[in-house]
């Protein structure tokens, strides 16, 4: 599997993380805007499919298919958005995001006394281990 | 109360150092401060700020999604929150007619092991660490909830009972454009 | 993982965030420019807390043969009842210093495993210079604890036993 990029948003529409492993094509727009339509997508992506769901469902945006790629959405009960683009061969990935997230994320933002809530996310451990993760998964 | 004939709990002896921790902070607190409502607030919000960090652990471990509503997350908290990490199972009792406030009514408080209160800080409420979790918690899955301290065994009450009042659901805060 | 090892493991998550949180405080109301002052008081905690862990954690054992035998209860029970594993090597001069080599110290394996935050590691040593000094005095060994970051997470607590 090719994995392109990962977006970690909180509740309150920061980017607190974003790495890219591997990217042809840029968005054309700066970082941080890139960043805000992407929230701004999933936000209204979410609205919509709550809206227009036809059985009442429990979960909401798990993804998309474009033609040449896919996006993964993951988001925890307390509002935490991992948003994963990959190529189109990759299925369910739920449990990916899950373990970057339980295995990652809370050993080393949450837990890690000096990253503060809201903050960007700068700890070079979580780096060094996203990647490990990253690139192990990649070879599968 | 005597711990004679009991099977060594595993839980109490490596969770002692958490609980003898926080015994000297609550020392410490009573020393620097002057009233002891100026310690109950501090532990309140200690707690909070303990609470925002604790869910996401809480939810790392668990597989628990998003609650529906307010009673479903009493279950929660109870059955799983505090069984997860003070090894208890407080019982979910007093329901207001309205279903938006109840009690959790613990039986066995495993931060007041060994703890006696002096008679000089009869107004100090122990465990109010408690209180400010469960609220910070709660604030991270949008409950807004105010939680206080009803009665304490510590205090000489029966039972150890905090009370948990539903106040709003915070809404997601939404992105610039999207109204 | 035995339902033992979760529940210990959770406990240690506990005192963790409970730690994280009283350091946070006492930097706040410290102000910036006083590490010194905010170690000072996590090791005075720390020190009341080794005290009573130590009682708690010895009720079985037999009285310490000598000070190397206590040294060796701390590197070992000492130590696993508060971090859940024990200190991984002891060195000592035979006259008055013991050096306890932590290989992945509990507090500070969240933060990092090269320099990143080597600075604010320091604090992060403090309480357990405290329950060391608390454990050791009062089994009857005055001392002083000085510890450092080798290489994240790493660190050494040297103990240095007071006439």
């Amino acid at each position: 599997m090719t994995i392109y990029n990962l977006y970690i948003f909180d509740r309150n529409c920061s980017c607190l993380y974003y790495k890219e492993w591997t990217r042809q094509k840029e968005a054309g727009i700066p970082r941080e805007e890139e960043f805000k339509l992407m929230y701004g997508m999933i936000f209204s992506l979410k609205s919509l499919i709550s809206r227009l769901s036809i059985i009442s469902a429990k979960e909401g945006l798990v993804g998309y298919t474009a033609s040449n790629y896919k996006l993964h959405y993951f988001e925890t009960p307390t509002g935490f958005k991992f948003v994963m683009n990959t190529d189109t061969s990759v299925g369910n990935v739920q449990d990916v995001l899950r373990h970057i997230y339980a295995r990652i994320f809370v050993e080393y933002v949450v837990r890690n006394p000096v990253a503060r809530p809201g903050e960007h996310v700068d700890s070079e451990l979580f780096a060094a281990k996203l990647d490990d993760y990253i690139q192990d998964l990649s070879f599968k | 109360m005597s711990r004679q004939g009991r099977p060594q709990d595993t839980r109490k002896v490596s969770g002692e150092l958490f609980s003898l921790t926080y015994g000297a902070l609550v020392a410490q607190l009573v020393r620097d401060y002057e009233k002891d409502e100026e310690v109950n607030q501090q532990l309140d919000k200690m707690g909070y700020n303990i609470g925002v960090r604790l869910i996401e652990d809480f939810f790392a471990r668990s597989q628990q999604g998003r609650c529906h509503d307010f009673a479903q997350a009493a279950d929660v908290l109870t059955k799983v929150g505090f069984k997860m990490f003070l090894g208890v199972v407080p019982t979910v009792a007093n329901w207001s007619a309205k279903g938006d406030e109840f009690s959790l009514i613990l039986d066995q408080n495993p931060l007041v092991d060994f703890v006696e209160l002096p008679e000089t800080h009869q107004g100090l409420l122990y465990s109010n660490i408690i209180c400010g979790v469960i609220r910070g918690a709660l604030e991270m899955v949008q409950l807004e909830v105010k939680v206080w301290f009803v009665q304490d065994q510590l205090r000489g009450s029966d039972s150890t009972e905090i009370r948990v009042k539903f106040l709003k659901k915070l809404e997601d805060a939404v992105p610039a454009g999207e109204d | 993982m035995s339902v033992t090892t979760v529940q210990a493991e959770t406990s240690q998550c506990l005192f963790e965030f409970l730690h994280m949180e009283i350091v946070s405080q006492l930097q706040q109301e410290a102000g910036p420019d006083k590490k010194g002052e905010v170690q000072q008081r996590l090791e005075s905690l720390g020190h009341r807390v080794g005290e009573s862990l130590v009682e708690r954690t010895s009720r079985d054992h037999p009285r310490f043969k000598n000070e190397l035998d206590a040294v060796v209860f701390m590197c070992k029970q000492f130590w696993v009842t508060a971090f859940n594993k024990n200190i991984d090597n002891l060195k000592t001069n035979h006259q008055d210093t013991y050096v306890l080599h932590d290989n992945a110290f509990r507090l500070l394996q969240h933060l990092s495993e090269g320099n990143q935050y080597r600075e604010e590691a320091q604090t992060y040593l403090s309480f357990a210079c405290g329950l060391l000094t608390g454990a050791l005095s009062n089994v009857g060994i005055k001392c002083q604890v000085t510890a450092e970051v080798t290489k994240m997470p790493a660190c050494t607590f040297q103990v240095k036993v007071l006439l």
